[in-house]
This record gives structure tokens, sequence and C-alpha cells, in this order.
């Protein structure tokens, strides 16, 4: 047990160490942010109720995009420096790699995501600073699911041709139920309701998160294989 | 072996047609047209029964690399995404006399659509890797995932749909209806089922022969 | 009402059609191969015959050589 945490750490710290180094993945998702902002502000125009009404739902497609982008290339970094051999050939459980490289995404991913709600929120002129607490429980457990399911599936598509078509192809529809719940339980909160009220959106979010994570550990073996 | 199915086959869809058109009643509230859903609904349970065994094969093939789970789980899949298409155009049919309009986000149709898409994904990552081993592999992965999704996908879309707001027009399920429209179901569930057991049959053999044409 | 038969035969008709579609592309599928195979076959007597057609059990890994070259 203690192995097996202690490899998929030695991942992390591997992923953080080089994008400490060179920055390129994080760099490039803030600018993405960034752009994505406007573009949302020209679609949706000025007007002060029609964007409450998007907000939500513009705010987790932010995150999803970033998400493809971010971690589309997780495995492909891999392959270019030479590494998968290297995983491949790493004794013991390959499960530990997709909890690292899990977690790796995850950190990514929500620091993507705050970037984001800073930016929101000031672009937006939104108040945020009651609901953040309960909108951190929300992303937070709709960003599990999202890079549970994401990891293993970029692991099988940095292998395959068209990993630029087949990894969103793939995902998203997926991911569906795990943005409806999301995106209902942001609405809520963002209006200032109690996380009780959002409930039964919650323990949606909680048991994918379990299953995706769960079904990732079991069949990572078998995607890492050749 | 499979011409015999296909027999019994003709024979269940014949006996279905005649459930349909002429046992059941003409329903007092929509009239004939409601006489789509004896098409409609035996097609999405054959769906989720075709998406239950890729989720059966593709556990059988991780398990034991079984070719035959691998051409059962692709073959399978196929087919339920035959009946899931099937499902939501004969929905939509239904819809434009019943409604008013062709398309409506009600739980049935969302939920369905969001499988026809997963399991399109399926498919299409299927004829996108070249090496079969690792094909069947990754499918089985992605037939594990996709069928875990399915009771996610269901009770996402039925809150959505129900929470304040009246449900839609379509129950989900048999419930309150009268026996001799339950029968009609039931009967064109049977014949959907021997429709696709031959399906998967001969989609399998097809499998089989390509592979060993393939050396 | 005209009661929609229409639809309903729209939706019957589409169904049918879909479905025998799908029927015709397996069957020519397999007359094709069959055609195939017949045409690649050498004469029944071969005593130097070493695959057999059909692979005996699980599922082969494959060849090295057709896995895709790492970068």
């Amino acid at each position: 047990m203690l192995t097996f945490a202690r490899r998929a750490f030695i991942v992390v710290w591997k992923d953080l160490l080089v994008e400490r180094r060179s920055k390129e993945t994080l760099n490039a998702l803030f600018f993405f942010a960034l752009l994505l902002l406007f573009v949302f502000q020209f679609a949706v125009g000025p007007d002060r109720e029609r964007l409450a009404g998007t907000l939500p739902g513009l705010l987790w497609l932010g995150f999803i995009l970033s998400g493809l982008l971010g971690l589309g290339r997780t495995f492909v970094v891999e392959r270019e420096n030479d590494c998968w051999e290297a995983l491949l050939l790493a004794p013991g459980d390959k499960s530990a790699i997709y909890v690292g490289k899990l977690a790796g995404n995850l950190l990514l991913m929500l620091v993507v995501e705050a970037i984001l709600v800073v930016l929101f929120g000031f672009f937006f002129n939104l108040d945020l600073g009651a609901v953040l607490p309960a909108l951190a429980v929300v992303i937070g457990l709709g960003t599990v699911a999202f890079a549970a399911v994401g990891t293993l599936f970029a692991a099988m598509t940095a292998q395959v041709r068209a990993r630029e078509l087949l990894f969103p192809v793939l995902l998203l529809p997926v991911q569906a139920p795990v943005l409806l719940a999301t995106v209902k339980a942001t609405e809520a909160v963002l209006l200032g309701e109690p996380l009780g009220s959002v409930a039964h959106w919650l323990k949606l979010l909680a048991a994918a998160d379990v299953v995706y994570v769960a079904v990732g550990v079991l069949t990572f073996d078998f995607v890492l294989e050749g | 072996m499979i011409r015999p199915i296909g027999g019994v086959t003709l024979a269940a869809l014949a006996a279905g047609l005649v459930m349909a058109f002429g046992v059941a009643p003409r329903e007092a509230t929509q009239g004939n047209v409601q006489r789509i859903m004896y098409l409609h609904v035996p097609s999405v349970w054959v769906a989720y029964l075709a998406f239950a065994v890729v989720l059966v094969a593709s556990i059988a093939y991780l398990g034991r690399r079984s070719e035959t789970a691998d051409w059962v789980a692709h073959a399978s899949a196929e087919v339920g995404v035959l009946f899931t298409g099937l499902t939501i155009a004969t929905g939509s049919i239904w819809g434009k006399p019943t409604w008013g309009t062709w398309w409506t986000w009600d739980a049935r149709l969302t939920s369905v659509s969001i499988l026809f898409v997963m399991y399109l994904g399926y498919l299409l990552l299927r004829g996108m890797i070249e090496d079969r081993e690792r094909g069947a592999r990754y499918a089985a992965v992605v037939g594990i995932v996709a069928a875990f999704n399915i009771p996610l996908v269901h009770f996402s879309v039925y809150w959505w749909r129900t929470l304040h707001q009246p449900p839609s027009l379509m129950k989900p399920g048999p419930g309150t209806m009268p026996d001799v429209i339950v029968a009609a179901l039931l009967v064109n569930f049977a014949a959907f089922s021997l429709l696709y057991v031959y399906f998967v049959a001969k989609r399998v053999r097809l499998l089989r022969r390509e592979a060993e044409a393939a050396g | 009402m005209a009661d929609n038969w229409g639809f309903v035969l729209t939706a019957y008709g589409l169904a049918a059609v879909v479905l025998v579609a799908y029927w015709r592309r397996l069957v020519r599928r397999e007359k094709e191969l069959q055609g195939r195979r017949l045409a690649s076959q050498p004469p029944r007597a071969r005593p130097g015959v070493s695959e057999p057609l059909a692979p005996i059990s699980g599922h082969p890994r494959s060849k090295p050589a057709s896995r895709p070259p790492l970068p």
C-alpha cells in the first residue's frame, strides 16, 4: 500500500517539477482561459440578465475546454520525451501511475479553474466572496470526475493517430451527467443558496467520482500494456 | 444455426406487428399515432440489453482475452447503436404530432441521445486503431466506463427534467398501463430481442471470418 | 384529427428500411469475404499447411513490427 502511494507520488512530483521548469502547460492554459472569457463576453453581450443566466454554463464550458486541452497532452508529453517505455517497464502496479497522473491533472485543472473563477469575477463584476466555499466544493467534485475519466482516456488516445479528435469525442459524452450536475449545482450556489439545496447533485457527483476513479484504477493496467 | 433464428425472428416480428396494429386498442388521447410506442419502447429496451452485453463481454475479454468476447462486444455495440438511433428517430417522429415539435429535451430522448453518442464514440475508437489486440483492449475499457455511466446519465437527466417541472408525457415504463398494451409491448420486445440475437450472431460470424481472412 | 397515420407509417417504414439495410450490409460483406476466400484458396490437397485457419485460443499479441513506431 505504501509503495503504491510512494510510486504515485513520484509521478506527481515528476510532473510538477517538469511543469515548474517549463511552465508551458500552465501558461498556455492561462492564456487560453483569458481568450475564452473574451469570446464569452462577445457571444453573450452586455445584458446582465442574460449573463447571469448563462454564467454557470459558461464557467463550466471554460473549465471543460481548458481541461480538454490540458488533459489531452498529459501522456503525449511522455511519448515525446521517450518516457513511455520507462512507464511501461516500471515494475509493480501500473495503477499507481494512474493515481499519480490523476493527482497531477487534478492539480493542474484546479489551478486553471481558480484562475478562471477569479477572471470571471473580475470581468463580469461578480461578488464571489460569500459563495466561494460552496463553489469550491462543487468545482472540486466535478473536476475529480472529469480528471478521472480524462486521465484514463488520455492514456488510450495518446497512442492513436487521430487523438485530438478521439479524446474529446470519447470524453465529452461520458461527462454529460457530470456537466449537468455541476452546472445545476453552480447555478444554485451562485444565487447564494446553501449546499443542502443541491444535495442530490452533490451525491451524484460524489458517486461519479467513486465510480470513475475505481474503474480507472482497475483498468489502467490494461491500457498501459503495450 | 443462424438461419433458423432468422426464421423465428421474422415470425416474431410479424406477431409484433399484429399486436401493435390489430390487437392493441386505439389510444384515447393521442389516437393511433401512439402505436409508434410499440416500435419506440422495445427499441430502447433492446439497446439497453445490447449495452449490458457489451459490458459483460468487455469484462470477459479483459479477464480471459477471448477473441470471441471481443467480437461479441463489438457486434453488440454496433447493433445497440443501431437500435438507439432507431429509438431517437421514432421518438422524434412520435413527438412531432404529439407535442408539435420534432425535438424535445425530455428525459428519455436526452438520455438516449447521450448513450447514442457514447457508443458511437466506442465504435469510432475501434475504427481508428489498426492493431487488433490494442483495439480490443481499449474498446473493452471504454465499454466498461460507458456502461457504468448509464445510471449516472439516467439520474442526472431525470432530475434535470422533473425537478421543478411536471414530468413529460411519455412515462418511463409500463406502470399503470392496461394489460393488452403491456402485452403488445412485450411481444414486440421479444421480437426485437430475437432480431438483436440474429444480428449479433451474423455480425460475430462476419468478424470471425474477417479475422481468419486477415490471418 | 387525421390520426396521423402518416407519422406511424413513416416511423415503421424508417425502422424497416434501416433494419433491412443493415441486414443486407451484413449479407453483402459476408458474400464478399466468401468470394475472396474462394478466389485466393489453392487446390484442396496441400500437405504443408502449418497455420490453422482460425486462431486456436486467446488473442494473439501483435507482432512488434506491426506496432506504431515510437517517436
